[in-house]
């Protein structure tokens, strides 16, 4: 038996790390809110006064008028609309490069939850955590609510007739304009910005990416002759080898490699192969931890060992090898294991190195993977950022070429690394315009602000790959005083044409033509709309050359000495944009299970050498971090998160963590996300507190994560499962069986296909009203999540196996919660649910107590409509994401998941009128919803037939301490690792 | 004898918070219905308080000393009566013609439209002056409101009344002593006692709950005149209630499909029915009183009961088809519910969704077993109607 932990802590000392555990989730009971002065402990006289306003409120609670409430009913009610019935409307999210193709959920005019596009050919029902949080962006207090000028409200008629008249007059004095942008992937935006271009020939338009592709796109224009990047396509891989690309978590288009890597990796169906995965990275990824063999290298050290790969295989090919950086590890097996996958493997690499890339590009080519595996029919196009523009473009802000810039969708001076100097040069601009939604630091510079409109209230057409595209349609009027900027560009080329107009007539001139299904184009256009997506089949026919190849081994960094500070985008954050997100900032790290900060993960040998502890801070090239002791974080690294440290963001997103966008290198122009030789210094004496929450919730070290190798399972179906044969032989019961008449609902998670992406987490709190408690809370042990994703770490701590295992409430059969409510707000439903029922819980938490899973969560506070709890939910416009389906609960009630039992109520209503059997996979909970791992299954267990019957019948099936009897209705399917043996 | 002193002002003190609590409640909760405007009273451009009280006297019918007959209160009431009064009240015709001139208020009063009007308003004779008083009274009125209710103090007295009694009933228990038998203060107190917990006990359970709420609607609209009389069918108006859980206010448009053409009410003449198409021209919708009125967390589906149970909307809502003023007929509490989900039972043959249940299905196939009651499918479970 394999022993899992989860803090090293807990490796070193089980049994002590036990009582510690056990003492601090003891004192978590009794904690207030932090006072800024502690002295006040609370007296008799607080008692008194306390029982006194109580006794006052309940005397004006039981004198309240009975509300008058109205009803006021729609003047014409518009055909589609039933009050108290939700609309689903098909869009698209595209920000900062992600890419998903989604569903809006609609209830009374309100969007309030974004579901995955089953007919998407990219994102494919799946989401992201940030896309699912991006509803809340919609309903974001740091919106700008009209157009500005040096700070004052202007209208748009002022701005209009101010801008054009000022670019006139640069276009007579022959300056120069520039427009900045972020990868445009609208047909339709990409075509009038060229129009704006004709208009004003003095302009020049720049894309920019806040983490650059560039490097990728050099080395792809070079030996392909495309400004793109390749289709990976993960499902046809049998290997990959990644060098440093988080691919499940923020590399490119995660939603679509999560979906595709979990389905060539998934054991369902009788599907016997499986896709391996090697990773080489410094810090401990998601795509890490998911990765079957993982080096942890410097990442200086990639550089050679990829020359290494490419040297060992054209020498087996027969092809020139090349000199260069040497290889810090023995590459020849996986040498080997690549030539015997030749045509099914894939080699990736996240570096922005063009001549890294190259070689990652040869050794692709000369394993045929071109293809079958790595396609250039539909390349991507959410990456078009070349640094070297960019580079060019600070230049001459600098010199005082440029007269005026325009930006949208970019927010240079927080993440370029040369921020602070392009925000001085803005400031001397003749003219500076950003289209920004929400605040941001290079939109503070600017001096006029056009707000764009919020993606849920703008039409739009997008193409993330080559020949699929699709389009975007408002969901809700806007919200705040904002027009499309596709708009703003029209007026200023001298046309008045509304945009939705303009995608109309392109894509009848454009895309209409390229279909047969249909004839008239109004009903193309409501059909295209109504899916959201719309295809055209390509074939792209690409020359391999080895352009700048032989160069590459001679141009590629080698190996350094001294310790080195790689640079990530987290899961939750990504670039930063999303900063002002409370639901983002409260996800805790995938990996390591913190959240509202961002902290130096520093390796275990490195902090055992210097004497340090999580939470000490430490000084890193002159900027304090906090300390987090990283299981998994290669030798001589440190790794800090992208994105934090905002400094114009909103109420929430300022002033969390530190900012390290200043440390990207700029090596020989190329963007480089990480840092050589650094300097450490331990702060003595000085601690920071982080929401650490990778111990809280705690199982008490019972066997709960099960797993077993590919070879194992192939040869025994129940390999790592032999408890449960036990357990099931041993099951005895004084109790009664109960009865399930009529629906007894299960969920089954397929740990194989979890990748642990916390996409699942924020689907529920956007579902059913979970409320954002703050980092003081967080660390109190108090997150509000119904799906908490525990982590697990095996093996030796400098290079961890780790295990995901979402965990929600069980809703046992025989619950241990129920039997202990004094109340009897937590029964049992006749169709297996275990129900909590708040309007009747009085807060004695005995359940919470009883819990074995740890799934219950306690109202501490109220957190709603609380100015200490000043989030997302303490302002209307915040609160108008809330579900009406699912009641906010109040201060001292316990909550768990319900399995949506509002969707369940939904459906069956449907059924029942409709005078039908509810079919399975009908009912979708919103974490199985928009899974991108295909991992939760939702179902009825009374009907044999189900998904979910025979996810339980498999094999590979358990329950959660099922010797304790509780009859779970959760099961969870073995994890197989396809490790080398 | 010392310690019953420190047993008294505890007591003392505990009936006083009690009385507070009450006082408070019945005070400001017994009329919380009654919607009152309670802005400052404002005068009326030019117009003097003493104008106001003549307008209003004439309006009462106190003024002229020489008048016969009605006086205009007797048909357009100040106060919301039990019964329809089909009129249009004080207040409305106060609001409507507040932004409108003199001249027009004259011509609607002297020179009536309409079948209705023509038979009420017959051979009036009123000096100009006293119609431009009443008109100042109107104008005021429409910007103060109708003035405040005071509170009933039944309840109050006698909660105070039994204070008084439990007070006298311990004095004479502990000091006085003056009544042999000890029994009859002490059956006094415990009955009086008793009586103040039942009080509130009834005020408590009341909280929240409003059977027979019958609020003014902004419109004298009649369910008797619509679905009664009529015999509209409920579902043409609340057409949602079968798909959706809101059985749905009608939309504007929907009330336009008749009364395009119906502009004159036999009862109501044209001033209700006006509303409507005011509000459609305005873009105004009606801003209706909400009667039932489930708490938050009561997640409650028309659909499943009128769309999939076929239940008569009757079963809930009492006899609309009889009501002028629409009144919420039962206390929608949750025992209601809950009874009524024993009595009620599934019709389990005729929808195919059932075969779910397939032991109960086949038993009751093969006539092992009655119609399950709503019950027994789980319909009283906690997460069918609270998540």
């Amino acid at each position: 038996m394999k022993t899992y932990w989860r803090s090293l802590d807990e490796l070193a000392d089980p049994k002590e790390f036990r009582i510690k555990e056990a003492r601090a989730e003891a004192r978590q009971k009794s904690l207030l809110l932090k006072k800024e002065n502690e002295a006040n402990h609370p007296s008799r006289r607080d008692f008194l006064k306390t029982l006194g306003f109580s006794l006052a409120a309940a005397s004006i609670a039981a004198s309240c008028k009975r509300p008058i409430d109205k009803m006021i009913p729609y003047l014409i009610k518009p055909e589609e609309v039933t009050p108290g019935m939700a609309n689903y409307y098909a869009s698209t999210y595209y920000d900062g490069g992600d890419y998903c193709s989604v569903l809006v959920k609609v209830r009374d005019g309100r969007p309030i939850k974004i579901e995955g596009n089953s007919l998407s050919p990219v994102s494919q029902e799946g989401t992201s955590a940030r896309v699912q949080a991006s509803i809340l962006n919609l309903y974001d207090g740091a919106r700008y609510k009209s157009p500005m000028h040096s700070g004052a409200e202007t209208s748009w008629k002022m701005a209009d007739a101010e801008i054009i008249e000022t670019l006139r007059k640069i276009q007579q004095e022959n300056g120069k304009t520039v427009l900045l942008t972020s990868t445009i992937i609208s047909p339709s935006t990409q075509a009038i910005i060229q129009q704006f271009l004709k208009k004003n020939p003095n302009t020049e338009w720049i894309q920019y990416d806040a983490v650059s592709a560039s490097g990728m796109l050099v080395a792809n224009e070079k030996s392909f002759g495309l400004n793109a990047i390749p289709d990976y396509r993960f499902d046809k891989a049998k290997l990959v080898v990644s060098f440093g690309a988080d691919f499940l978590g923020t590399w490119l288009s995660p939603v679509e490699y999560t979906k595709n890597y979990t389905s060539a990796r998934n054991l369902r169906d009788g599907q016997k192969e499986m896709l391996r995965h090697y990773q080489f990275e410094s810090g401990m990824t998601l795509t890490g931890s998911n990765a079957d063999v993982r080096f942890p290298v410097k990442p200086s050290e990639e550089s050679g060992i990829v020359l290494a790969l490419y040297n060992a295989i054209a020498k087996a090919k027969g092809a020139q090898t090349l000199t260069g950086a040497s290889s810090a590890v023995d590459i020849s097996g996986l040498a080997e294991e690549l030539l015997a996958n030749e045509g099914h493997s894939m080699v990736i690499s996240g570096s922005n190195n063009e001549n890294i890339q190259l070689l990652v590009n040869g050794i692709n080519q000369l394993l045929g993977n071109y293809g079958p595996v790595i396609s250039w029919d539909t390349p991507l196009q959410t990456r078009k950022g070349r640094d070297e523009a960019m580079n060019t473009l600070i230049a001459g802000l600098e010199g005082g070429k440029i007269s005026a810039l325009l930006v949208w969708g970019a927010n240079p001076v927080f993440d370029h690394p040369k921020g602070k100097a392009i925000e001085t040069a803005i400031k001397k601009l003749t003219l500076s315009v950003s289209f920004a939604e929400r605040k941001d630091e290079t939109a503070k510079a600017c001096q006029y602000i056009l707000p764009e409109p919020n993606y849920l209230e703008s039409w739009g057409d997008f193409e993330p790959k080559s020949g699929i595209l699709s389009l975007a349609q408002p969901t809700i009027a806007p919200l705040f005083n904002s027009r499309p900027v596709q708009e703003t560009l029209l007026k200023w080329s001298g046309e008045t044409l509304r945009y939705k107009q303009y995608i109309e007539e392109y894509w009848q001139a454009n895309f209409f033509p390229q279909q047969n299904d249909f004839t008239d184009f109004r009903i193309f256009r409501n059909n295209t709309l109504q899916k959201g997506v719309f295809s055209v089949p390509k074939k792209n026919e690409v020359e391999y050359s080895a352009n700048g190849l032989a160069e590459a081994g001679q141009k590629i960094p080698s190996a350094k000495t001294g310790i080195e500070i790689a640079l990530y985008e987290t899961v939750a954050i990504g670039n930063g944009k999303y900063g002002n997100n409370p639901w983002l900032q409260e996800l805790p790290d995938p990996v390591a299970k913190i959240s509202w900060d961002n902290f130096a993960a520093v390796p275990v040998a490195y902090a055992e050498e210097n004497g340090l502890n999580n939470e000490d801070v430490i000084t890193v090239n002159g900027m304090e971090l906090p300390v987090f002791i990283q299981p998994g974080q290669a030798k001589d690294t440190i790794s800090v998160a992208l994105g934090y440290g905002r400094a114009h963001a909103g109420k929430v997103g300022e002033k969390i963590g530190k900012d390290v966008y200043p440390w990207v290198r700029l090596e020989n122009g190329n963007r480089t996300y990480f840092v050589e030789n650094a300097s450490i210094s331990k702060v003595e004496g000085k601690t920071f507190e982080l929401a650490i929450s990778q111990t809280h919730h705690s199982m008490e070290g019972r066997p709960i994560a099960r797993e077993t190798t590919l070879e194992d399972y192939i040869k025994n179906p129940s390999a790592g499962n032999e408890l449960r044969k036990k357990h099931q032989a041993e099951s005895v019961t004084l109790y009664e069986k109960m009865d399930f008449p009529g629906h007894h609902w299960g969920m089954a998670v397929d740990l194989n296909s979890c990748t642990g992406c916390g996409n699942c987490a924020i689907a529920c709190q956007a579902e059913n009203n979970i409320q954002v408690i703050g980092k003081e809370q967080v660390r109190n042990r108090r997150i509000m999540h119904w799906i908490r994703i525990d982590r697990y770490y095996s093996e030796k701590p400098e290079n961890p196996a780790v295990s995901f295992q979402p965990v929600m409430c069980q809703h046992c059969d025989n619950a241990p919660c129920e039997n202990v409510c004094p109340v009897a707000a937590t029964p049992h439903s006749n169709e297996g649910l275990n129900q909590m029922v708040y309007n009747r819980c009085v807060g004695t938490k005995y359940c919470v107590n009883n819990c074995p899973y740890r799934v219950r969560r306690f109202n501490w506070f109220q957190y709603a409509r609380n100015d200490k709890f000043d989030y997302n939910a303490n302002n209307d416009l915040g609160l108008m994401v809330l579900n009406p389906d699912v009641t906010v609960r109040s201060r001292g009630v316990v909550e768990k998941c319900s399995m949506c039992v509002q969707r369940i109520q939904e459906k069956k209503q449907e059924a029942k009128l409709a005078g039908r059997k509810i079919e399975d996979g009908e009912i979708k909970t919103a974490c199985a919803q928009s899974c991108p791992g295909n991992a939760i299954v939702f179902g009825d267990m009374n009907d044999p037939n189900s998904r979910i019957s025979k996810l339980f019948k498999d094999e590979r099936n358990y329950h959660l301490l099922e010797e304790l009897h509780t009859l779970p209705s959760v099961g969870y399917l073995t994890k197989v690792r396809n490790n080398i043996v | 004898m010392r310690r019953y002193f420190l047993v008294f002002p505890f007591l003392f003190r505990f009936s006083f918070i009690l009385l507070i609590i009450l006082t408070l409640h019945f005070a400001t909760g017994k009329f919380a219905f009654a919607s009152g405007n309670n802005s400052q009273p404002g005068l009326v451009n030019g117009h003097s308080n003493e104008d106001i009280k003549r307008g209003q006297r004439f309006f009462m019918g106190l003024l002229p000393f020489d008048r016969k007959g009605e006086s205009c209160v007797s048909c357009h009431n100040l106060k919301p009566a039990d019964t329809l009064n089909w009129n249009p009240s004080a207040i409305a015709i106060a609001e409507k013609y507040i932004e409108k001139d003199f001249a027009e208020f004259q011509a609607a009063v002297m020179q009536p439209s309409g079948k209705k009007m023509e038979a009420s308003h017959q051979n009036f004779e009123i000096p100009e002056e006293d119609l431009k008083l009443v008109k100042v009274y109107l104008d005021n009125l429409a910007m103060t409101g109708l003035p405040a209710e005071k509170p009933s103090i039944n309840n109050i007295l006698l909660f105070i009344f039994l204070g008084l009694l439990i007070t006298w009933a311990l004095a004479e228990l502990i000091f006085f002593r003056k009544i042999k038998h000890k029994i009859i203060p002490t059956i006094i107190f415990v009955a009086a006692f008793g009586f103040q917990v039942k009080m509130i006990v009834t005020e408590a359970t009341k909280l929240g709950r409003s059977q027979g709420y019958a609020p003014d609607q902004p419109i004298k609209f009649s369910h008797k005149v619509h679905a009664g009389d009529n015999k509209i069918d409920c579902l043409y108006c609340h057409h949602t209630a079968e798909q959706s859980k809101s059985a749905g206010i009608p939309a504007m448009n929907l009330c336009m499909n008749c009364h395009v053409l119906i502009r004159e009410g036999t009862n109501s003449g044209k001033f209700e029915i006006a509303k409507i198409v005011n509000a459609v021209e305005h873009k105004t919708p009606i801003e209706w009183m909400r009667l039932h009125n489930l708490p938050d967390h009561v997640f409650f589906s028309h659909a499943v009961h009128v769309g999939s149970a076929k239940l008569d909307c009757q079963k809930c809502h009492g006899p609309v088809e009889e009501m002028d003023i629409m009144k919420q007929q039962n206390d929608l509490s949750m025992g209601w519910c809950i009874n009524c989900h024993r009595e009620t039972q599934v019709d389990f043959a005729n929808n195919p969704y059932f075969e779910s249940y397939a032991q109960m299905h086949e038993d009751f196939k093969s006539g092992k077993r009655a119609k399950p009651t709503a019950e027994e499918m789980g319909a009283n479970d906690c997460m069918k109607c609270h998540y």
